[in-house]
């Protein structure tokens, strides 16, 4: 124990069991609803989420799904919104709304103390919301002028414009907003949103953390009245196909001294048998530090602060996307670069060494991902909100341990073509 | 409750463990009690530069992050105005890779032109996309200029020109290195599924042989009493105008740390606070409010800001926001909104009592302040915050004569 030779790395191991991943127990609220509830950690904090897999790409017109799930704390029949809002800050919690493009979550993090009343007012939020003009028109006064602030950033333009370059901007996926969208959601269309998706049988609930043993009868007793409530009919959507804007796109902002870059296309869905080893590829070309384009963009190169790739997963579809702020002054020379590690990862063998390295590193970021209750729910709620197998992070592992040098460039050559790529720089 | 143990290696090193068997991994933070405020005020910006150069080699390891992500491992560090913060996480039965990895930087660092230059165009980089292109980026180091005459506090730690550096050469790097980063001048916190006894011996296997530095005594200048109100304002490119408020505050180990904390929770912490019930829900002055303390070791700053809605006037904000502050300093606040945000409190710190890396974090940081059983003991704290505290300390902050007021506005 006392030799050491600074030289030398102490030795590694690297556990490949999934032993600590615990599972989730179901249960079915009123037969209705699916609960799952996952317990664990040592401190007495609780997180309840109820998750609507519905979002925007549901929505009528923009901003109508964000607006009715971001209202529903605003006031309901028998409280203001201040009264509400007191309430949740009294219990040192408060409500969490999150609205995407294929979910809608409402929920709360609080002490297990408060858990009782903490349940009463998310029925009464869920059950009762009285969507009050005035709170409405506030709301989105608010919100638009947050949105003018972020169209300054270039990083916001890019990411945005981007989805629309790839999806093109008729499609859910591909829609971005604009500061006249604020003026034109109504009380009507938060009302009929509401009504359609955001119900009980609509939706699931998660139910993690150091929770007291009767957290299900305190449900049971609770949300009756929210089970109550069933959802208008959802017909009427018509999704119009993806039709993608390809190539290289530019957008001057001439104040900026950097440009944001997003390179990037469609990919295959987290269903498609070759996902676990794109999603290695895409680690190994941006995905952690050690990654191929970090090391050179970053930290060979300096042409940048980071540069991370990443695969943005959808119930419909999945896109592929790199992205970088790069100072104007180098970001010439830093595209072609980036083009150049695509063609490496399709052209060219990865080392072992290489190999080894992204094999611990995500074995141990594994660990991570699943590391306290709030963090297992999370892995979960994703695995049920697409349907997919509870196999799927042991399958994951599987892959990691076993995947080869030519698996990456099989895959690269597959599914990150650098000729498919669409390309857009802003600033 | 945190159960901890805590030791300090002959040459000055202070070490703190803490087991959690409810996870696989291992957290280790290493803080350097060095920051921003211990620069030279010809090159400010140097401790953070300084942070990055730390992941460019030691003397045995040409790639730290390389050998941590080779042990499941995976890091980051913060600089701010007082100090310099590694940590990182890793699976628990690979604990000794860290303690080789920090322990070798903390030895010797293996120093290269070409690699500060590199990380100079980094931090560059870095400059440009926190400071530059983000609307109201220049806010927090305008105001420091604003509320700070003396102290060091008056800069920002990414460096008040970036112009600084640029012109850092190696032997300054090697001079700060030595000076700053010795054993007698950290602290390592060791949070995570570990055996006590194990990890104490390894602790000592690594870093023990570490020559310690210089004891450092700090002479920071104090910063005087303010005694007339100081006022900027700008025009800058953004989409709406904002007003800062901000007065000085004690120090982070005066109580009044914890009372000026819950005067921020009053006016801003949460949706039904002051700020977000009067001025942005009622009078629909603000479109965003916010109200924080700077939270640093020294002399620090409390803060009320508001993002003004178009068509509305600077002057009428602020006389609004002065008008939330005579209410506090009046007034003996209801009971119930004082027990409100010690639940807020409470709340938040069992979650930072929750995840090794935090844990190991907050360990370190009330080391630094004195105790790590802060970490346990600041809930009391709060626990006996009384309405009169409450008005008392707003009655010695508030004062029209101590106001530091930043009009940021908007040129279009």
């Amino acid at each position: 124990m006392h030799f050491k030779d600074r030289a030398i790395a102490p030795d590694v191991t690297i556990a490949d069991h999934v032993g600590f991943l615990t599972k989730p127990v179901k249960k079915l609220l009123y037969d209705k609803i699916p609960v799952y509830f996952l317990k664990g950690g040592d401190r007495e904090i609780v997180k309840i989420e109820v998750v609507f897999p519905f979002g925007s790409y549901h929505q009528k017109k923009p901003l109508q799904a964000f607006t009715a799930a971001n209202m529903l704390k605003n006031g309901t029949i028998n409280k203001s919104s201040s009264q509400i809002n007191k309430a949740w800050d009294f219990m040192g919690s408060s409500l969490q709304v999150d609205a995407q493009k294929d979910l809608i979550s409402v929920g709360f993090f609080c002490l297990a103390k408060y858990l009782p009343e903490a349940i009463d007012l998310l029925t009464e939020i869920l059950t009762e919301p009285s969507f009050p003009e005035e709170e409405l028109e506030l709301f989105l006064r608010n919100r638009q002028q947050k949105f003018l602030i972020d169209l300054e950033k270039v990083s916001y333009v890019a990411r945005s414009q981007f989805a629309g370059l790839l999806y093109g901007y008729d499609h859910p996926y591909g829609t971005f907003l604009k500061s006249e969208n604020f003026e034109m959601i109504h009380r009507d269309d938060i009302l009929d949103y509401y009504n359609r998706f955001i119900q009980a049988d609509r939706c699931m609930m998660f139910v993690a953390g150091n929770f007291p043993d009767n957290t299900e009868e305190l449900l049971e007793n609770k949300m009756k009245p929210f089970s109550l409530h069933t959802s208008a009919s959802a017909n009427g959507i018509d999704i119009p196909v993806i039709q993608p804007i390809h190539g290289k796109h530019s957008i001057s902002k001439s104040n900026a001294s950097q440009s944001s870059v997003r390179i990037g296309k469609i990919a295959i869905n987290r269903t498609h048998p070759d996902f676990h080893k794109l999603s290695l590829t895409n680690t190994l070309l941006g995905g952690y530090f050690g990654s191929r384009l970090m090391q050179n963009i970053r930290q060979n190169k300096g042409f940048t602060y980071g540069i991370h790739s990443g695969l943005v997963t959808l119930i419909h579809s999945s896109y592929f996307f790199i992205t970088s702020q790069i100072g104007k002054q180098v970001v010439d020379q830093a595209i072609p670069e980036i083009y150049e590690e695509l063609k490496k990862l399709r052209t060219q063998p990865v080392s072992e060494g290489e190999i080894l390295m992204l094999k611990n590193y995500l074995a141990g970021n594994f660990l991570r991902m699943f590391d306290g209750p709030f963090a297992q729910i999370q892995r979960w709620k994703e695995i049920i909100m697409f349907d997919q197998k509870p196999s799927y992070y042991t399958d994951f592992l599987k892959t990691l341990k076993n995947i080869k040098s030519d698996d990456f460039r099989e895959i690269a050559e597959k599914h990150l073509h650098e000729e498919q790529m669409t390309e857009l720089v802003v600033g | 409750m945190i159960k901890f143990e805590r030791f300090t290696l002959d040459n000055g090193l202070r070490v703190i463990l803490h087991f959690d068997p409810s996870t696989p991994l291992v957290a280790v933070n290493t803080l350097y009690d060095v920051g921003a405020r211990d620069e030279d005020p010809d090159h400010t910006g140097f401790a953070h530069l300084f942070e990055h150069l730390m992941f460019e080699g030691s003397k045995h390891i040409p790639d730290y992050d390389h050998e941590l992500q080779l042990a499941g491992g995976e890091n980051n560090a913060f600089t701010n105005n007082d100090i310099t913060n590694y940590y990182l996480t890793l699976p628990a039965q690979n604990l000794e890779t860290a303690l080789w990895l920090e322990s070798d930087r903390m030895m010797e660092l293996a120093f290269s032109e070409e690699k500060l230059h590199i990380q100079k165009n980094i931090v560059t980089e870095e400059f440009r996309q926190t400071f530059l292109d983000q609307p109201y980026g220049d806010v927090m180091a305008l105001l420091r200029s604003l509320v700070y005459q003396v102290h060091p506090y008056k800069w920002s730690t990414i460096g008040k020109d970036i112009q600084h550096i640029s012109r850092v050469t190696l032997p300054q790097v090697k001079d700060f290195f030595y000076r700053f980063y010795r054993p007698n001048n950290a602290i390592v916190s060791i949070a995570g599924n570990i055996d006590m006894e194990t990890t104490r011996k390894l602790v000592e296997k690594w870093f023990a042989d570490i020559e310690p530095g210089e004891s450092i005594v700090r002479n920071l200048p104090p910063e005087p009493a303010q005694n007339a109100k100081r006022e900027l304002t700008v025009e800058k490119d953004v989409p709406f105008d904002e007003v800062y408020l901000a007065f000085h505050t004690g120090t982070r180990l005066d109580r009044s740390f914890y009372i000026t904390d819950l005067i921020t929770d009053i006016l801003a912490g949460g949706r039904s606070s002051r700020m977000m019930e009067n001025l942005v829900r009622k009078k629909k002055i603000f479109s965003e409010a916010n109200a924080f303390i700077s939270g640093s070791i020294d002399t620090g700053f409390l803060v009320l800001t508001g993002k003004i809605h178009k068509g509305n006037d600077v002057q009428d904000a602020l006389e609004m926001l002065w008008e939330e502050i005579n209410d506090l300093s009046n007034h003996l606040i209801d009971p119930y909104e004082l027990q409100k945000v010690i639940n807020k409190t409470e709340t938040s710190n069992v979650f930072s009592q929750t995840g090794v890396l935090p844990k190991a974090m907050n360990l370190a940081y009330y080391e630094l302040l004195g105790d790590a059983n802060l970490i346990n003991s600041q809930d009391q704290t709060y626990f006996t915050i009384s309405q009169d505290d409450v008005l008392q300390t707003c009655k010695e902050i508030f004062k029209p004569s101590r106001t530091n007021i930043l009009k940021y506005l908007s040129n279009h």
